[in-house]
């Protein structure tokens, strides 16, 4: 990142420089040229110190409290840190989540990627991207509310399909390990044309006499598939990776509203057990949630970056 | 000569089943809205005792009347529209402003203040529900269009994209307009503003898309009905129907729910349609991102 701002620091030096010597008449003109970035980023940083790092630091401090929302802050150390450490409800929402992304973030890799290598040479290109992308600008709320009735155990049209093909029918929100399906589902359905969108992007970069050469070497189509396609998108599928692990992580709106974080807290995702501590006034205990969930996310995205970029090396 | 017919044959394979799978994945995409749509126009014992066939000749409004007079969808409605022009007036003015500062400007303190943008990129913004909202009850806005309106207004990864737009502005053009005796804010409204628009016609459609469908930070925020958005308020109806409040067959009100939903997707999917290119640019552009 650093490499990208330097030039432009120095591009933006030297045509002030320029200008300086351009001789604009009177000091007036080039204490405005010195006024305008401060005042063209105030905006932006008033509300981000407001709204953004104020509320940061605030949990931070929180973090170490007991406090309930009202009276002084009693400073406690790290037994929020401890509690939740030791609490198999927290560790059953983590694991909630991380069973949602491997429902989730494998599938979506796969299905992202093949869909954007026959997306790549295909005619109607702009219409099959519009129809794939279309559910991730749809509300979710409303889709939920869909899916809710699509997935009803008893009178729901996905069970209804089955049974007409003589499959037995699935408890989709009744039982606790299906009821990650549906959710998964849900998120897949979402959010998957958004990576395909995103791994086309990536795609286009890869000159095609990259594969002009593979084909003349005798490469199949699988073999240039596996050894240009995938290492040279590697950039992209960890930033999808990345997102995708973001994603699950925060999962909230999902689980509350299709399933309201059960049955039997089987989809009580780390953000829903979150939201519990709010709605408990358990705050201090909150605020330590809020720090572990932000460490754990950074963690399993740096972990995912490192393994594709080890697969890049390699 | 035999290979050759092997490999148009392969190719020719290839080709269905590039297109087989797109079809596929486009009607998957595509088949829970449209039954979404189609389904609300049918009568309520329909959408159960037949949930896959749908007979234009039997489509009737009667979900939609009743779901218009058990949810005050207007309310919803107009407090989405409040949000959405003033927090995405707030995203179109002050992004490009603040994207224009770090593109073109040295000025110090620059790298210290971009630096943290990039770190907020990385924040999950789940971390700061709990300090936000304990900010708005000392504040006294909670449950208000402020509380809705500025937490997440002008934010970290609209800053960022447009100075990436904004960095492409050949400085010379800049420098032509203070020659000839333009202030700051003259370049940047009259030429920054108009050579960025399709960069900012992507963030628009982002923007609008992104605040239309906000649901966390709203449900969290907002407690009564007056201020509730449309999802919250869609939310809020599908709780009270399964906690039986609203009768306790729940399959009657499946018609009412599917009706509102059509509602709430509907505003959001004709600004797709119509400005569907701006987005997949944007979308492309955000991978920018990492």
């Amino acid at each position: 990142m650093v490499t990208v701002t330097e030039p432009t620091a120095t591009r933006g030096e030297a045509s002030m420089i320029r200008r300086r010597r351009g001789g604009r008449p009177g000091r007036r003109g080039s204490r405005r040229v010195k006024a305008a970035p401060y005042l063209f980023v105030a905006p932006f940083v008033l509300v981000f110190a407001a709204f953004s790092a104020y509320p940061i630091f605030f949990a931070l401090q929180l973090s170490f409290t007991n406090w309930h929302g009202a009276g002084a802050l009693e400073v406690i150390g790290f037994a929020n840190y401890r509690f939740l450490l030791t609490s198999p409800d927290f560790w059953q929402s983590m694991a909630t989540s991380g069973a949602l992304w491997l429902l989730v973030v494998p599938a979506q890799i796969l299905l992202a990627l093949t869909i954007a290598v026959a997306l790549r040479k295909a005619r109607f290109r702009g219409l099959f991207s519009a129809a794939l992308i279309a559910p991730f600008v749809t509300p979710l709320v409303a889709m939920a509310q869909v899916w809710i009735i699509l997935f009803d155990q008893d009178f729901g049209a996905v069970n209804h399909g089955l049974t007409s093909l003589g499959l037995p029918a699935v408890g989709w929100l009744t039982t606790s390990a299906w009821a990650k399906v549906t959710v998964a589902l849900l998120v897949l359905w979402r959010t998957t044309g958004y990576a395909v969108i995103l791994l086309m992007a990536g795609l286009s970069t890869i000159p095609s006499d990259v594969y002009e050469a593979a084909r003349i070497d005798g490469a199949g189509a699988w073999q240039q598939f596996w050894s240009i396609t995938v290492p040279l998108v590697t950039r992209t599928l960890s930033f999808v990776v990345v997102i995708g692990t973001l994603t699950v992580f925060q999962l909230f709106a999902e689980p509350y509203v299709v399933t309201g974080g059960g049955p039997f807290n089987g989809t009580r995702t780390a953000g829903l057990y979150l939201y519990k501590h709010i709605t408990n006034s358990d705050l201090g205990l909150g605020a330590a949630n809020s720090m572990l969930l932000v460490l754990m996310v950074l963690a399993l995205s740096l972990a995912s970056i490192r393994l594709l970029r080890s697969r890049e090396d390699s | 000569m035999s290979t050759r017919t092997g490999t148009s044959a392969s190719v020719r394979l290839g080709a269905a089943g590039r297109y087989g799978l797109l079809v596929v994945a486009g009607v998957v995409s595509l088949a829970p809205l449209l039954w979404m749509m189609a389904s609300s126009l049918k009568a309520g014992g329909d959408i159960i005792a037949r949930p896959f066939s749908f007979d234009p000749g039997q489509f009737t409004w009667e979900n939609f009347r009743s779901m218009l007079d058990t949810i005050p969808i207007g309310t919803g409605f107009r407090n989405t529209a409040i949000v959405v022009v003033v927090k995405g007036a707030l995203t179109m003015i002050f992004c490009p402003m603040a994207g224009f500062a770090f593109a073109k400007y040295a000025f110090p303190g620059k790298r210290l203040l971009f630096g943290t943008v990039l770190t907020t990129l990385m924040l999950p913004t789940l971390v700061l529900l709990v300090p936000l909202l304990l900010e708005m009850s000392q504040l006294g806005w909670v449950s208000t269009f402020q509380a809705l309106i500025l937490p997440g207004a002008i934010d970290a990864f609209g800053v960022f994209w447009m100075r990436q737009v904004i960095m492409a502005i050949p400085d010379e053009l800049l420098d032509a307009a203070r020659v000839d005796g333009a202030g700051e804010l003259r370049i940047f409204a009259s030429i920054v503003l108009p050579v960025i628009r399709p960069g900012l016609a992507a963030l628009g459609v982002l923007t609008f898309i992104n605040i239309y469908n906000d649901f966390v930070w709203p449900v969290v925020a907002v407690n009564d009905e007056q201020h509730q958005t449309l999802q919250v308020m869609l939310s809020a109806l599908a709780q009270n129907i399964r906690s039986g409040q609203l009768g306790a067959d729940w399959t009657s009100v499946w018609g009412q729910l599917l009706a509102a939903s059509t509602v709430a997707a509907i505003p959001v999917l004709i600004v797709f349609i119509v400005l569907q290119r701006h987005l997949i640019k944007g979308v492309m552009a955000g991978s920018l991102k990492g």
